[in-house]
């Protein structure tokens, strides 16, 4: 990025954040901050609790402990920790999940306009047009994910790999400060892999990425800063050579292949 | 081409309101042996108004319900209790003699005027609907759930008006009417009977070309989201359950509006009107048009209804039931889109095969 950030622009916060499933420790302490403008990723073998961070986040769990502060720009920190799951998203934080969910029997434009920001009663859809400037906006957005030539098709004729894009073009519609992806580019080859994450390098300019994800390579491409877990618990954090280069992290994880 | 393919929805529904409208005129002209055929249609565009409104609630936003016949016959019974208060110049009826009023009952008594019939004809189905549908809806109850729910709903309203039979006449209904405009029975009373069959028509035109604007905007588009990912939706911020409220009603008043123009043309209304196979038939009628269409509601509602009305007499009269019972099993199984589906995707595809197998042959043949 060209322009230097202050080292305290967090806009995020997750704070000694544990969590209990009936006694077993899902997260055990985790503590972290994310800065603006980042691709964050959390990596970690399975059950390493990774998904269930991202729950935490957008409260679809409680955590048993702990508190996850959201810094949104030039606004008063809100916590989001007991916060209702939509008030969340209305607050700037969406979140993409792992299977595709995109409308199928609608056009890529249409799948757009149902993801655009307010307007959502009844009578609105009935008698409102999305406005001129709704149109450009999505143009400009369907254009940073490479989708601006299957604007008419049906979403549904689309590859898998462009599915995804369309969701998050969904997402980056809402303009939301965060936007969480749990693994984006599961089910996707290496030229749509890469892609991926030539997109979200583009996207970070205007919001903070969080994903979680297993493809090293795709990590080494996108990834600012990493977040290791094992086990419920911070094994280290730092960019991703360093992470690379840690003889734990090789114990644990890339020692196994990857999975 | 592209127009056609565009507007052929349109264009069918033009077609058919063309040829419904000179029908009249035929008969004028001795075309048609007599006015029964022109009753009978009548009665089926009565049929494509329920099937739209069906069409919008399971065809668009996936709610099959099996009970748009209660709410069907709910404004046939407002649109019969007038005509009968017509007949007997506001005093109680026979029935009601019978079972040993002396004074009109209180909910007989706002059907002695024909606007409030027209408000209710519309209020009554749509505050039931609304009532079902709202605690249905916030609840989440969907899929086969929702169905089995409004079939036992219909069921109960049924049992009801026949026990009710002081105020309904129960299971014989309400009979001996005439119309709006009067009686339509014989060559005399030709006049009235077109200016009904106009009238009916052109509520037709006005229930498709609201389901169509309805479809065309956003809020059609947000239907077939509902559809097809409920939780979805939800999470893109629309209160889903209100949608869907709101589009029950909305079928249920056109269901009531169709069932009042179906008593006049029919002359009478019985519990029958209300009970599961009638609220099935019209299932039908848009399974074998084409869900999701508006125009399939219209021609499966009209093509189901003439076989019938041709072929259920005589020797066909037993076996009728089955074959309409096969063709639904085959629609079901084969042809999802039903006709709509066959003329726009199926044969189509059909044509691309063909074309595409005669051109690779000949590729062959140049090769050799």
């Amino acid at each position: 990025m060209s322009n230097v950030k202050h080292t305290d622009d967090y806009v995020l916060e997750i704070n000694n954040i544990s969590v209990s499933f009936d006694g077993f420790y899902a997260l055990t302490d985790v503590k972290t901050k994310v800065k603006r403008n980042t691709v964050h990723f959390f990596i970690g073998p399975n059950g390493a609790g990774k998904t269930t961070l991202l729950d935490i986040i957008c409260a679809k769990t409680k955590p048993t402990a702990g508190t996850v502060i959201f810094h949104p720009k030039d606004k008063e920190p809100i916590r989001l920790t007991g916060m209702k799951e939509y008030k969340i998203v209305q607050e700037g934080v969406g979140r993409k999940f792992q299977v595709p969910s995109v409308f199928v029997n609608l056009t890529v434009t249409e799948n757009m306009i149902l993801s655009l920001k307010g307007h959502k009663g009844i009578l609105d859809s009935i008698f409102r047009k999305p406005s001129e400037e709704d149109m450009t906006n999505i143009h400009d957005t369907l254009k940073r994910v490479g989708l601006e030539d299957r604007a008419d098709a049906r979403a549904g004729s689309l590859a898998h790999g462009q599915k995804q894009w369309l969701e998050i073009a969904m997402q980056l519609l809402q303009k939301p400060e965060i936007i969480m992806l749990d693994e984006p580019a599961a089910g996707m080859g290496k030229p749509e892999t890469f892609k991926t994450g030539e997109i979200l390098k583009e996207i970070k300019k205007e919001c903070t990425i969080i994903v979680i994800e297993h493809d090293m390579d795709f990590v080494k491409q996108a990834a600012d800063i990493v977040t290791v877990l094992h086990e419920g618990k911070m094994l280290m954090e730092g960019n991703i050579n360093d992470v690379l280069a840690d003889k734990t992290v090789q114990a644990v994880y890339l020692g196994r292949g990857g999975e | 081409m592209k127009f056609i393919k565009k507007q052929g929805g349109n264009i069918c529904f033009a077609l058919i309101v063309i040829v419904l409208a000179l029908m009249p005129l035929f008969l004028n002209a001795g075309l048609l042996s007599g006015s029964s055929t022109v009753l009978f249609l009548g009665k089926c565009i009565a049929f494509a108004i329920v099937a739209i409104g069906l069409d919008l609630i399971w065809g668009y936003t996936g709610i099959l319900s099996l009970g748009h016949g209660l709410y069907f016959a709910l404004g046939g019974y407002a649109m019969a209790m007038y005509l009968k208060l017509q007949e007997t110049g506001g005093n109680i009826t026979d029935f009601m003699h019978i079972g040993g009023l002396t004074e009109l009952p209180l909910m007989w008594k706002p059907f002695q005027y024909f606007p409030v019939t027209l408000i209710m004809i519309i209020l009554v189905p749509s505050l039931v609907a609304y009532i079902i549908g709202y605690f249905i809806f916030k609840n989440r109850v969907k899929g086969v759930y929702f169905s089995i729910i409004s079939q036992a709903l219909t069921w109960a309203a049924y049992s009801i008006f026949i026990a009710l039979s002081t105020y309904t006449n129960g299971n014989v209904g309400i009979t001996e009417i005439k119309t709006v405009f009067g009686s339509i029975k014989g060559s005399a009373h030709r006049t009235e009977m077109f200016k009904l069959f106009y009238v009916a028509l052109f509520i037709l035109v006005l229930i498709y070309a609201l389901a169509k604007f309805l479809v065309n905007r956003k809020f059609g588009k947000l239907l077939i989201a509902i559809r097809d990912g409920e939780n979805r939706t939800y999470f893109s911020g629309y209160q889903v359950s209100r949608y869907k409220t709101f589009i029950y009603v909305l079928s249920a008043a056109i269901a009531g509006i169709a069932g009042a123009i179906f008593v006049n043309f029919n002359g009478s209304i019985t519990p029958s009107q209300m009970t599961i196979s009638y609220s099935i038939t019209m299932v039908i009628w848009v399974a074998v048009g084409g869900r999701g269409t508006i125009i399939g509601a219209v021609i499966g509602a009209f093509l189901i209804n003439l076989c019938e009305y041709n072929l259920s007499s005589g020797s066909m009269v037993e076996i009728w039931q089955y074959i309409i019972g096969a063709v639904f099993c085959i629609t079901i199984i084969f042809f999802k889109g039903g006709i709509v589906g066959i003329v726009k995707e199926q044969l189509p595809a059909l044509f691309h095969k063909l074309k595409g197998k005669k051109s690779s042959a000949e590729t062959v043949k140049e090769a050799q």
